[in-house]
């Protein structure tokens, strides 16, 4: 029996790998690839949460699991719809280098 | 008499309506002001029919207890200021209102009368300008605010109306702005008013303060009644001499009156004979029960008219330019009304001013009329021109009158004024001011003389070949003048069964009829024919000369020839003094105001954004990082609520 | 030997995560993610979510790793570039470190009341549930989708395409 912590602990440490991904990597594709490790992050916990604390509050069951497949719908949308912006900005800049890109300020 | 109002009203919406309209106007929209002023002069006959049927029963109307004369006052509440607390006792009320006597009539009177004259003659002198409907614009603005001034009740009214005065002299002076002539005249004229201005200004705020009305009758009241000490009642009344000096041109802010004559020749005349000019002499004469409660304040009215009376005489004798002649003799003339009212002549002095007011309308009238045969725009040389009485009879007659009648011949309306002015100087005044004043008599016959007989007389200048008459609109209001400038002295008689005189009707505390001093009277008939008669030899007959006097006297005339270096002490003033000081101000204002106080707090922003900015780099990754840092310190929080 | 299971699943999870945030090689890194997600799948199931383990493999698993490819070889970064982290990493790296240490912190000091016995949930259940109390979210769910599908193209869509006479758009991807 695998205690609640645990599976919480593995999605705190799967957001904090995946945002670290996010804030230091140069290329706009591994920044999309690192919010979905994000999304991953707490679709899991969503998930334990739902095992576990099944009926428990407010919450149904599978309310946590329902939340988590609108979670990667959302995801695959936001996927498609990112990579359709980096084909443009590559076009346009000839670059998907996020550090190359400063043009949003003053 | 209640629509009264409508006077000054009438040219008031003229003004507007010509400057929008202009364009589509017939005559650029001149009709429109002359109409207005027309209607003016129509309302101020009623008006004045109603005031002369008036009597103590009308509810309007009563006797006033310091004047003596019947006084009508009209007024509405504009604004109150100010809500009664322990400070404030009471609101400040603010109205609009008139105060009808019969010095109000007889000045609006002179103000509509010469004014539609000026207003005519402008039709033809102006015909052609490129900015035909802002001339009669600014006209109807400029009189207007001399018939609000007029007929003001109380001071602040009577402020705003002086300063608009002010404001369309300087549009008129500067009328033909494109020249530098014009523009520096202009100038001149609205700072050296508003030097006076300063002081009516702060006369006015010091009676309310001492008064707590702005209202003339409360005042006057204050002032009679000995309720303001003596102290407030001489200052106040030499401050309030400081704006009249201003305005009517006194020694020493005579000095833009001469330049006024850059603009149009009709300004000039509608300056020097019935607007502005006598707007000083007016408030002297309005404000008079102030002056009379203090003997130093009237010391210093008759003997800054004296000095500028004799001064400005002295300068007309030697001046070359008839507009400038004319000039120098407006402020001498005034200065003999500031002298009268000093001298407790206050009917003398109002006499005065509308006889002058004719005269010096005409003479101006006809020496525009004379630019206009002669073709010169700007100034007319006298040492020029000459024998212009067979090219322009009309014109000729007409400005022979004017000088005869200012000059002082019997039976012309000068004369009449003039003996009464002599009559309350040598009555009230030491004597040395009635030497003066016969001197100043003379001097202004001989310049008259001087300036008539060379211009119309004599020998044909190189100027006057080509010389025709004007149009039949200028002679012909040059010929209603010439007969007022006869005919209106006889008004100061008593004619049985019609008139009483004029000193029954405008007077200061009682009623005088008319005085001839047989002893005064023959001096100063002498006086004016032997300075025509003197004139004549030398500038007719040429069997007197000059140039011998004119060699032995070189320094004195050196000295007056050059206006006694008024004008260079206010340059050397303004030089030395005032630029020194902004100099040092301006510098003040770069270093500290601008510098520090302006670029300093603008300095410190800049340099905080270049600071600030580093933080927008522009890089998607650091604005996630930010929102990182947001989600750390939102997920603390909710932590802490929720333990 | 649940927590065995748990384990391995970990150890895929976190370690594919370290190497998507590692690697040097984009693609590499789409195959590191596909090894995280798989593990992500693997604790569904032993959270007994059969059906969202089933998605998490069709939809990352299949899709999401396919248009990752596709995208990296249409901006043709497949030349390795020398760096691959920007330069604000350590800060990046000190906010991931923080931010887990308070997630976790928050986990362990704040324990849920967890059920004890945990029933296996019927899958019946989760669909009734889906389509009856969840049906509106489903449905703007499905809206979101279309949007950004039509979203998708008009971005990517070629603009500056000129339409002459009778050529062809030039360079229609």
């Amino acid at each position: 029996m695998v205690p609640l912590l645990y599976f919480q602990l593995l999605g705190a440490a799967l957001f904090g790998i995946g945002l670290y991904g996010a804030l230091a990597r140069r290329s706009a594709v591994l920044i999309i690839l690192s919010i979905e490790l994000m999304l991953n992050a707490v679709n899991i916990n969503l998930i334990a949460a739902a095992s576990y604390l099944n009926g428990i509050g407010r919450f149904a069951a599978f309310d946590g699991q329902i939340i988590a497949i609108f979670v990667i719908t959302v995801a695959a949308a936001e996927v498609g719809l990112a990579f359709a912006i980096i084909l443009r900005m590559y076009r346009n800049r000839g670059t998907i280098n996020v550090d190359e890109i400063n043009i949003l300020k003053w | 008499m209640p629509l009264a109002f409508l006077i000054p009203v009438f040219s008031f919406a003229a003004c507007p309506l010509i400057i929008l309209f202009q364009r589509w106007l017939p005559l650029r929209g001149a009709p429109l002001a002359i109409l207005a002023i027309a209607g003016g002069f129509v309302v101020w006959i009623l008006a004045t029919v109603g005031f002369l049927a008036a009597s103590a029963d009308h509810p309007a109307c009563d006797v006033s207890p310091i004047t003596h004369a019947l006084t009508c006052h009209f007024t509405t509440t504009w604004f109150d200021a100010g809500v009664p607390s322990e400070i404030i006792t009471d609101s400040i009320h603010l109205n609009w209102g008139m105060l009808i006597d019969p010095l109000t009539i007889v000045l609006l009177g002179l103000i509509t009368f010469v004014a539609l004259g000026v207003q005519l003659y402008s039709l033809e002198y102006m015909k052609g300008d490129p900015r035909f409907g802002w001339y009669y614009a600014w006209q109807a603005l400029f009189v207007a605010a001399m018939l609000t001034l007029a007929l003001a009740d109380n001071f602040l009214l009577l402020y705003i109306a002086w300063e608009l005065v002010g404001l369309c002299s300087y549009l008129l002076i500067g009328f033909w702005f494109e020249n530098p002539g014009p523009r520096e005249a202009a100038k001149k004229a609205f700072v050296v008013t508003r030097i006076g201005d300063v002081g009516l200004l702060v006369g006015i705020l010091l009676l309310w303060v001492n008064v707590g009305s702005f209202s003339m009758t409360e005042a006057f009241a204050a002032a009679a009644s000995g309720q303001l000490s003596d102290g407030v009642i001489t200052a106040s009344a030499i401050l309030l001499l400081l704006g009249a000096m201003g305005k009517s041109a006194q020694f020493p802010f005579h000095v833009w009156l001469p330049d006024a004559m850059e603009g149009p020749t009709p300004v000039s005349a509608l300056i020097h004979a019935a607007t502005m000019v006598i707007a000083g002499v007016y408030l002297v004469a309005r404000a008079y029960p102030i002056f009379a409660a203090s003997p130093e304040a009237l010391m210093v009215v008759a003997s800054i008219g004296l000095v500028t009376a004799l001064g400005a005489a002295t300068i007309a004798l030697v001046s070359t330019d008839l507009k400038r002649i004319l000039a120098y003799s407006t402020v001498s003339h005034l200065g003999l009304m500031m002298l009268s009212l000093g001298a407790l002549g206050w009917t003398a002095a109002v006499f005065h001013l509308m006889a002058h007011g004719f005269a010096k309308a005409l003479l101006f009238l006809g020496a525009g009329s004379v630019m206009h045969g002669v073709g010169a725009h700007g100034d007319v040389d006298i040492r020029r021109v000459g024998g212009l009485r067979r090219a322009m009879p009309l014109t000729a007659a007409a400005f022979s009158i004017g000088a005869l009648s200012l000059g002082g011949i019997p039976i012309l309306s000068g004369f009449w004024s003039k003996d009464e002015i002599l009559l309350a100087v040598s009555h009230n005044l030491p004597v040395i001011f009635i030497v003066l004043t016969m001197l100043t008599v003379f001097l202004s016959a001989l310049y008259m003389a001087r300036a008539m007989f060379v211009v119309f007389f004599g020998t044909q200048g190189e100027d006057s070949h080509h010389a025709h008459e004007s149009p039949i609109l200028m002679t012909g209001v040059l010929s209603i003048l010439a007969v007022l400038a006869i005919g209106f002295g006889w008004i100061a008689f008593n004619w049985p069964g019609a008139f009483d005189g004029f000193g029954t009707f405008v007077f200061y505390d009682h009623a005088e009829g008319f005085h001839f001093n047989v002893v005064l009277g023959v001096l100063s008939i002498l006086l004016a024919v032997g300075a025509f008669a003197l004139a004549w030899l030398v500038y007719v007959r040429r069997t007197l000369s000059i140039q011998s006097w004119r060699a032995r006297f070189a320094p004195v005339l050196r000295v007056v020839e050059n206006r006694y270096y008024v004008d260079e002490t206010y340059q050397w003033v303004i030089d030395r003094v005032v630029l020194t000081v902004s100099a040092a101000l301006a510098f003040f204002d770069r270093a500290v105001v601008n510098d520090v106080g302006i670029n300093g707090p603008a300095d410190v922003v800049r340099k905080a954004g270049i600071a600030l900015r580093l933080h927008v780099t522009g890089h998607v990754y650091t604005y996630a990082l930010v929102v990182a840092l947001g989600v750390i310190a939102l997920a603390i929080f909710w932590w802490l609520r929720s333990v | 030997m649940q927590l065995a299971l748990f384990i391995i699943v970990a150890i895929f999870t976190i370690g594919g995560a370290l190497g998507v945030v590692a690697t040097r090689n984009v693609v590499h890194a789409a195959l590191f993610l596909l090894l995280s997600l798989l593990g992500a799948a693997g604790a569904y199931l032993l959270l007994f979510a059969e059906f969202l383990a089933l998605v998490q493999v069709l939809i990352y698993g299949g899709a999401v790793t396919i248009v990752v490819l596709f995208a990296v070889m249409l901006t043709r970064s497949s030349e390795y570039p020398r760096i691959t982290d920007n330069r604000q990493w350590p800060l990046g790296l000190i906010t991931a470190l923080v931010l887990s240490s308070v997630l976790g912190a928050a986990f362990w000091l704040t324990p849920a009341d967890a059920d004890a016995e945990r029933k296996a949930p019927v899958f019946t259940d989760l669909a009734s549930s889906l389509f009856t109390k969840w049906a509106l979210p489903f449905e703007i769910a499905s809206l979101v989708l279309l949007v950004a599908l039509i979203g998708a193209i008009i971005i990517a869509r070629q603009q500056n395409v000129v339409v002459t006479d009778d050529t062809s758009p030039e360079g229609e991807d």
